[in-house]
């Protein structure tokens, strides 16, 4: 079943490709069927497949022989878990993309494109598999943006396909020396996994591959491409963009960088654990002064990757599900505050500068895009009942076990969290009507009803998994005791 | 003396002849076909070649000629490479004013040339076929007599490559002069006493140089960006797959069959040319405006990459460059193919002359980008394999020479350089403000046919790189390595 996640993608993006051009409502019926089906292979895979604390294989086929290249396919909990958040992030984003009319087969072919890439990092067990498919998502995602994107897109675009792309070239080299070092016989995850790789050659190859991974997923100083690539790019796709291609890079940190390299994470740790701070301590105080709404949600989820960083770096049973649950919690959340800020708002005000939108008194012209992004900022914030209060609260208790001190200045960074949400509420929504303020009340058309389900979707994910977190941390916590992490057990004391 | 082991040259020599006799009595309206008879008759020999075997290596001329695994394996790509550009060539035959048979004939005759440099065990072998390839060019280069750039090409071609012959021709002289004979079986054995006389070294050096600029590797590229600008576009296709890949053939042999003790210790200069090269060909690409300039640019960049093979200096280094060559046969023929189609009545060849192309003919719109992302190395294409493999034989070598480490982060960079500019030119062709020209372009069946070959050869040697992978790994072990 699983497998399909990745399959009916492709072939979403081929029969996009044989429409039409002129056929927009086709093309977005095609997508959205797809994504859907996609969702289906994945909900019904993860109640399928009971990985516990084993990889269930799923396909295992030889590929390229004569360099012991598999075509393997297998999941454990952690996998399951980020391929329901790929499933429920991408029907949303097509939901949210509903009014997208310029090329619009052409926009839901790269979309489905990157959806099938980032389906298939997340199931592959085989480093060579893994490593083309995280390639794979660079191309669809460098035109959604450079096509379908508005401020500076061309920049924010190219920046983010350099960045993206010294990323996955570290990690090329860290997995191609990491292949060779161990004989060049197999890219099996967990064989390699189980290689005990020499103490002097993990020193250099862990920081190379975890930081060519992170660099995806934000982390502080090489986030920068991510509040520009975020603003610049088409709603779906900075849905996308926050929502499950930041994590394809946390993943690889957690899946590549620290199973392969043990020792090699246990002499980094304070130093990443540093950066992952300092990511969410930075990215929360200038998220606080962005006078435009986007920038706002783009360092917000700077920050909020720096949790999942954080909790990787903690080496513990609490901060790692912890930051495998926040990467969930993340995805849901970030979607839900760029639809809003994207498509409910900017697509009809065709601004996003707070003060301007301070004056349009959008509570009462769409009081659906306010309930629900109040709902995604309480979310955003942590409050309990939603996902993002069970994950980092675990991040939290997980880096207080292994460095107090980040574990505080991390809590700081919930609290201008906090601030920075509630400003950017006040301003954009619930605003004083300003004396002379345009009153632009009656001119908005309405939320339509397919913006309305996408949120309905993500709220709903977030409030669930906020009210009963075991859904998922019963398919995360005994992937941590399988053969995979063996060597983070022995090597780095998990 | 065995004449049979040549027969494929021979076919191809005899081929070009009668498409020269055959030019006289062909009425001047028809002249323009004889191309894709060119194009069958190599089509015929191609397909011949595929069922000729070369398990054990067999000689002939006096041991001066050589029929193994690796050279099956180039004369095969230089049969397939002169398909495409004689279809091209039919294609580009209204902009050439007079003698296109000639101009047929010409690029047949180069190819008999390529051929016997994939098949050199000799270094008179080695100068005539590149004199051969090499003169054949000076007239390709500058067969589109009434335009200024063309002839340009032609006499900056002329100069540096004649002075390149000379510098090959001398080296061979100091060769012959120490070590008493040409032949590279002979040389392996009297290499070892040689090599005390540094003017054998020079020699070789001197050799070195004049293939180094066959291959255009840093410093002797000088002359490949103008002479891809000004040289009409099936020329300039055939100069970078062909000539290329001949001169990586003589390279190989000479440093892996003739003196392979002498490699050894020339590790070093060679990761520095690499290097050199790589960065080179990618930063002068980054501000390009003429397509053909920037791609060769790009070719020497590509030169570099394949040069990391030689660096690494085993089997799987060589073989990465055979499997490259593969991927870059298809990937730069389809790029010139698009090229030659879409420049047509465009002076200056401008990037943006391809802008808006995906509303003109998708098709070649998907095969221009389709190159230029596996120029690039993005997976799932050829070109990404090919640079993994290369990657990994350096990363093979840095367990006995650590310096590879530092030639593998100049080839990183390199590589992330240039997909700066490949993406420039697919944005382009996908995305660009006021594109003036709109009209729908015609294809024609072979040149459609051409494209969807090679689109689908970089997808399967990208998807499943196994086979050719196994090829080169077979065909290399005619090296010393």
């Amino acid at each position: 079943m699983l497998p399909w996640t990745i399959y009916s993608s492709f072939v979403g993006v081929v029969m996009l490709m044989l429409l039409p051009r002129e056929q927009a409502r086709a093309a977005r019926v095609v997508a959205l069927f797809t994504a859907l089906i996609g969702l289906v292979c994945a909900l019904a895979g993860a109640l399928q497949v009971q990985a516990g604390s084993s990889v269930a294989e799923l396909c295992r086929l030889e590929w390229i022989p004569s360099l012991g290249i598999d075509y393997h396919l297998a999941a454990d909990g952690i996998s399951l878990t980020l391929v329901v958040l790929t499933g429920i992030a991408a029907v949303a984003g097509i939901l949210f993309s509903w009014n997208i009319e310029h090329r619009a087969k052409e926009f839901f072919a790269f979309y489905l494109a990157l959806i099938g890439g980032v389906y298939g990092v997340f199931l592959s067990f085989d480093l060579f598999l893994l490593f083309v498919f995280y390639e794979l998502a660079i191309i669809p995602k460098y035109f959604l943006i450079a096509i379908w994107g508005s401020t500076r897109k061309e920049y924010g675009a190219m920046k983010l396909a350099l960045y993206s792309f010294v990323g996955s070239a570290m990690v090329l080299i860290g997995l191609i020396a990491a292949y060779v070092v161990a004989g060049a016989k197999t890219m099996n995850l967990v064989e390699l996994a189980s290689y005990p790789f020499p103490a002097s050659f993990q020193y250099w190859a862990f920081p190379l591959v975890f930081v060519g991974f992170a660099i995806l997923a934000g982390l502080w100083p090489f986030h920068t491409w991510a509040p520009t690539g975020h603003v610049a790019a088409p709603t779906a796709a900075s849905m996308l963009l926050a929502g499950v291609v930041m994590k394809l890079g946390a993943y690889g940190a957690l899946r590549v960088a620290m199973t392969l390299f043990p020792l090699g994470l246990k002499a980094w740790q304070i130093p990443f654990g540093f950066l992952a701070v300092t990511g969410i301590v930075y990215g929360a105080m200038v998220a606080l002064v962005q006078s435009d709404f986007k920038f706002v949600i783009g360092y917000s989820s700077v920050s909020h990757m720096g949790f999942v960083l954080l909790g990787l770096m903690t080496i513990n049973e609490v901060g790692l599900s912890g930051a495998v649950l926040q990467m969930f919690s993340h995805g849901v959340i970030a979607g839900l505050l760029f639809g809003v800020v994207g498509r409910m708002v900017y697509d009809r005000t065709h601004t996003r500068e707070l003060a301007a939108l301070q004056r349009m008194n959008l509570s009462q012209a769409i009081p659906y895009a306010a309930v629900t992004f109040l709902v995604a900022s309480v979310a955003s914030m942590g409050l309990p009942g939603f996902s993002g209060f069970v994950a980092e609260l675990q991040v939290l208790i997980g880096a207080w076990h292994a460095f107090p001190t980040f574990g505080i200045l991390a809590g700081v960074g919930i609290l201008v969290g906090v601030a920075y949400m509630l400003r950017t509420l006040q301003k954009s929504f619930f605003a004083d009507r300003a004396p002379g303020g345009q009153q632009h009340g009656h001119s908005l058309e309405s939320i339509s009803v397919a913006e309305r389900v996408g949120a309905a979707l993500l709220m709903g994910t977030s409030l669930v998994i906020g009210l009963y977190p075991r859904l998922l941390l019963d398919l995360i916590v005994p992937s941590f005791h399988s053969p995979l992490f063996d060597g983070l057990r022995k090597g780095a004391g998990l | 003396m065995n004449l049979s082991l040549s027969i494929l040259e021979f076919a191809v020599i005899g081929a070009g002849l009668a498409i020269l006799l055959a030019d006289l009595w062909t009425p001047v309206p028809q002249k323009r076909n004889l191309g894709y008879a060119a194009a069958a008759a190599v089509g015929l020999i191609f397909l011949a070649s595929m069922l000729m075997q070369a398990a054990a290596p067999a000689y002939a001329f006096e041991k001066m000629y050589v029929l193994d695994g690796l050279a099956l394996f180039f004369k095969r790509f230089f049969l397939f490479a002169a398909v495409i550009v004689l279809v091209m060539s039919v294609e580009f035959a209204d902009r050439i004013e007079a003698g296109i048979a000639e101009y047929y004939a010409l690029i047949m005759f180069a190819l008999a040339g390529m051929m016997f440099a994939a098949s050199a065990n000799d270094f008179i072998l080695v100068f005539v076929s590149l004199e051969l390839i090499t003169v054949t060019f000076y007239v390709l280069t500058s067969f589109q007599r009434g335009r200024l750039h063309s002839l340009e090409a032609g006499v900056k071609y002329l100069i540096l490559g004649a002075l390149a012959s000379a510098f090959l021709v001398y080296g061979i002289a100091l060769v012959f002069g120490v070590a008493n004979t040409t032949n590279f079986g002979e040389l392996m054995g009297s290499a070892r006493v040689a090599s005390a006389r540094p003017v054998f070294l020079l020699g070789l050096l001197l050799v070195l140089v004049g293939l180094g600029f066959k291959i255009a590797a840093f410093p002797f590229q000088i002359w490949a960006p103008d002479v891809y600008q000004g040289s009409p576009a099936p020329t300039t296709a055939f100069l970078a797959v062909g000539s290329k890949a001949a001169g990586f053939i003589l390279l190989l042999r000479v440093l892996f069959s003739a003196v392979p003790e002498i490699t050894v210790n020339w590790t070093k200069l060679l990761m520095v040319i690499a290097g050199m090269t790589i960065l080179y060909g990618n930063l002068c690409a980054i501000p390009q405006r003429n397509l053909k300039r920037l791609l060769g640019y790009s070719s020497i960049a590509h030169a570099g990459y394949m040069l990391l093979g030689v660096a690494a200096m085993n089997s799987a280094g060589s073989s990465a460059i055979l499997y490259y060559l593969g991927a870059y046969l298809f990937t730069v023929l389809a790029a010139f193919t698009v090229i030659c189609v879409v420049m047509r009545g465009v002076e200056g060849d401008d990037i943006s002359a391809v802008a808006g192309l995906h509303q003109r003919s998708p098709l070649l719109a998907a095969s221009l980008s389709l190159a230029m992302v596996s120029l690039a190395g993005i997976p799932p294409l050829a070109g990404f394999f090919g640079k993994f493999l290369l990657l990994k034989a350096v990363v093979e070598k840095g367990a006995t020479q650590p310096g590879c480490y530092w030639l593998i982060a100049v080839a990183i960079l390199g590589v992330v350089i240039s997909l700066y500019y490949y993406l420039g030119v697919v944005r382009a062709i996908y995305w660009s403000k006021g594109s003036a020209e709109l009209s729908d372009i015609k294809v024609s069946w072979p040149i459609q046919v051409s494209l969807y070959a090679c689109i689908a050869a970089m997808f399967y040697l990208g998807l499943f790189p196994d086979r050719l992978v196994n090829i080169a790994m077979e065909a290399v072990k005619a090296l010393k390595l």
